[in-house]
């Protein structure tokens, strides 16, 4: 026989003392006012031909920044589109002659050697690594809670070494080694973040990442040819990240810990997976309905039109296509960014809770802002991180 | 509205920007804001100073310009808002307003206007200056990555029948010296039925054998191939190289991140390259007439073989795009520019037969 229950031999234990609840983190932005905020903003991308972007991009962050409120207090977002404007143009002096240089060497060394140009990729990987590190920096410097800035120290370059020489570890194992890599890296940005005079710590573990997520790597061969797994895997793994980042962050005392579900983000994905058909239908009948019209336009008969690829150097056929190329791409961004951006971070934040806010009573201001020479790199080079 | 006005308690917030302590503070709304704390004034913040900062719906924050950047004054009582925000004249002096955006839209545009203007006569200019300026060397290089990849693209059979090359280069050759070439040029004939001729970076010319198989007569040949000397002499691919690469440059430097590179690119430096390309074309009939006139032979044989091959081409869609001037155009001009021949043939009626057979033959072996 089996006791079902028990009671406990003793004196009852005293409550334990009162330690202040965990804090969870709210977010109070409107969905429709975010959508109007992208939708006016695709428009004005589409009129400067992307010029917009860097005013479009510094007013999604204002808007997400400013509605998430920990412990009652919004954070608030600081930085201009001006400083990116500006960040692109440097990064652009910087890149146009060192991708001059890249033709030239490599053009000398593809001829030499046809593997000759691969250090030449390495370099560029490490620009990329680079420009994440420094455009965090100044995503980190930009925001400010309670009158206090975020701020970071450490080097672009150092960091960027050692992006480099995981990624070779990763790139060795055939990916097993990339939540080590991860827990690295993070580890190295977060010893450098401060808030105020709070250090920030990782304390994520690469193992915990891997025991997370491996079955989520065996699975991926499987997804190249079951293509509608996609969306679930990377759901699955994205969801995996966050919780697995999150719950290792710490600023002094001050500890975030997530709870968020594997199957938490799927659906987003999937939506957008969705949107990117529909859209996509859209645009191959709009290319349909102006080939057609292309066609009509021309003399040739329409067999003609097509089987001599005419239609590939007929002016109207190239404008309709630019145009509608144009339109289906901004649609796409405007799809992720709601999606992706907005509702991605409401329901990451949704699952954080903040443990030990007290620390956060008393800091005091520090740290000096940084420039966005990294955002403009990582525009330039196309590259994206936290 | 007049006269000094106090909050309520509770209903506003301070952060001095030094620290992170909330302080709950009373305001006093007098000459200017004050604001307190126990009765002890933390700051005076004139109203002309006080900036809206970003902050949730229902709750007011603001900034001075006259005090710490990062202090916060935080309001989250209606009617006290919306007292303070009568008397800031300057709030939302620092948004990007109507005007901000106009401003961005205006620059951009003379942005994307001076970038088409770069792309319509800077780059030709440039392509044109910097020619000269690339060593041989360097243009043999870039000969060499396009030549593999004809080869790919074209099977890579070169026709090595003996009779056939002899004849070949007997050809080539006497036109080379009419021009006043260097031996530096080479050539060759490959087994495809795609009737075209190209020159390649770094001195090579190809003849495809279906441009052979529609030809009648050995002057529409060598007419063919005295044109595409004429790109060698203007080193009209290396210019088409510096022209493509700095194109695409700039087109990609517009749209930005918006689009990648992709179709937008492509579309758009389909219809620039072309005009470029026009001239050019027309540049190369100009030297394979003087060749020919030179060598006292006919100049519309060439003319009517380009007409065999492509047909009448006005009525097909805008002439505006196409990458050489139009075929019955060209023939008029060879028409008109040819003279009755008085030199000797190029080639002998068996040299001709040998080197319209150069690929078949070849098969054999």
């Amino acid at each position: 026989m089996h006791e079902m229950s028990w009671t406990p031999i003793g004196p009852p234990q005293p409550p334990p003392r009162p330690v202040p609840p965990p804090m969870p983190v709210a977010f109070t932005g409107g969905r429709r006012e975010f959508f109007d905020l992208v939708k006016r903003g695709a428009g004005l991308e589409f009129i400067t031909l992307g010029f917009y972007r860097f005013w479009l991009a510094t007013d999604m962050r204002r808007h997400l920044w400013s509605n998430t409120e920990i412990d009652g207090d919004a954070a608030e977002y600081t930085g201009r589109g001006k400083e990116l404007l500006i960040g692109f143009l440097v990064a652009l002096a910087i890149l146009v002659p060192i991708y001059l240089a890249y033709f030239l060497v490599g053009l000398e060394a593809e001829r030499a050697q046809a593997f000759a140009s691969l250090p030449l990729v390495a370099f560029f990987y490490l620009f990329g690594q680079f420009a994440i590190f420094r455009a965090r920096r100044y995503r980190l410097t930009r925001t400010v809670w309670r009158g206090v800035r975020f701020w970071m120290s450490g080097s672009g370059w150092a960091y960027a070494g050692m992006a480099a020489l995981w990624g070779l570890l990763v790139v060795v194992t055939l990916g097993p080694a990339l939540p080590w890599r991860a827990a690295a890296l993070e580890r190295y940005k977060m010893r450098h973040s401060y808030y105020g005079d709070l250090q920030g710590k990782f304390e994520g573990r690469g193992w915990e990442f891997f025991k997370r997520g491996w079955w989520l790597w065996l699975l991926t061969p499987v997804a190249f040819y079951l293509l509608p797994l996609a969306p679930f895997i990377y759901g699955a793994y994205k969801a995996v990240e966050w919780r697995w980042w999150l719950s290792g962050i710490r600023f002094g005392e001050v500890r975030l810990e997530s709870t968020l579900k594997r199957s938490a983000l799927i659906g987003l994905y999937w939506k957008v997976t969705g949107w990117i058909v529909v859209l996509g239908l859209v645009f191959a009948a709009w290319l349909a309905l102006s080939a057609g019209l292309a066609a009509s336009m021309s003399a040739t008969s329409f067999k003609e039109f097509f089987a001599t690829q005419e239609f590939a150097r007929s002016i109207p056929f190239l404008v309709f296509l630019g145009l509608g190329y144009l339109l289906f791409a901004l649609a796409i961004n405007v799809v992720i960014r709601v999606y992706l951006m907005r509702d991605l971070w409401v329901r990451v934040l949704g699952s954080t809770i903040v443990h030990g806010i007290e620390a956060t009573a008393n800091v005091s201001a520090r740290g000096e802002l940084a420039n966005a020479l990294g955002e403009g790199f990582a525009d330039g080079l196309d590259v994206g991180g936290f | 509205m007049s006269g000094v006005m106090d909050s309520g308690p509770g209903n506003a917030f301070y952060f001095d920007g030094r620290s992170s302590k909330r302080r709950t503070v009373t305001l006093r709304l007098g000459e200017a804001l004050e604001i307190e704390e126990h009765g002890d004034r933390l700051a005076v913040w004139p109203y002309a100073d006080i900036r809206r900062a970003d902050s949730p719906s229902g709750k007011l924050r603001l900034a001075c310009t006259s005090a710490p950047a990062l202090a916060r004054l935080e309001i989250r009582d209606v009617v006290l808002a919306a007292e303070l925000v009568a008397r800031c004249k300057k709030l939302e002096e620092h948004v990007l307003g109507g005007r901000g955006v106009a401003t961005i839209v205006g620059w951009s545009l003379a942005a994307t206007v001076s970038i088409i203007l770069v792309v319509l006569f800077g780059v030709p200019l440039a392509a044109d200056r910097l020619a000269p300026l690339v060593p041989a060397s360097f243009e043999r290089r870039l000969g060499e990555v396009a030549d593999s990849q004809v080869k790919v693209v074209f099977d890579g059979k070169l026709c090595e029948n003996a009779a056939g090359r002899r004849a070949f280069e007997k050809l080539v050759n006497t036109l080379r010296e009419s021009a006043g070439m260097d031996t530096s040029v080479q050539s060759g004939v490959l087994s495809t039925a795609i009737p075209n001729a190209f020159a390649l970076p770094g001195g090579k010319v190809y003849v495809l054998d279906g441009l052979l198989a529609k030809a009648e007569n050995v002057d529409e040949v060598a007419g063919i191939l005295a044109h595409e000397l004429g790109h060698l002499q203007h080193r009209d691919s290396l210019r088409a190289v510096i022209h493509n690469s700095g194109t695409s440059f700039l087109i990609g430097l517009l749209f930005g991140d918006i689009t990648g590179s992709g179709a937008v690119i492509f579309a758009s430096r389909t219809l620039v390259n072309a005009s470029h390309s026009r001239e050019a074309e027309h540049d190369a009939d100009s030297f394979a007439i003087e060749t020919m006139h030179r060598l006292g032979r006919p100049t519309k044989p060439m003319g009517e073989l380009m007409f065999r091959i492509t047909g009448k081409e006005g009525d097909k869609g805008l002439s505006l795009i196409a990458s050489h001037p139009m075929t019955e155009d060209r023939l008029a001009r060879m028409a008109r520019e040819d003279r009755p021949a008085s030199g000797p043939p190029l080639l002998t009626a068996e040299e001709w037969r040998a080197l319209k057979s150069i690929c078949s033959t070849s098969a054999k072996l």
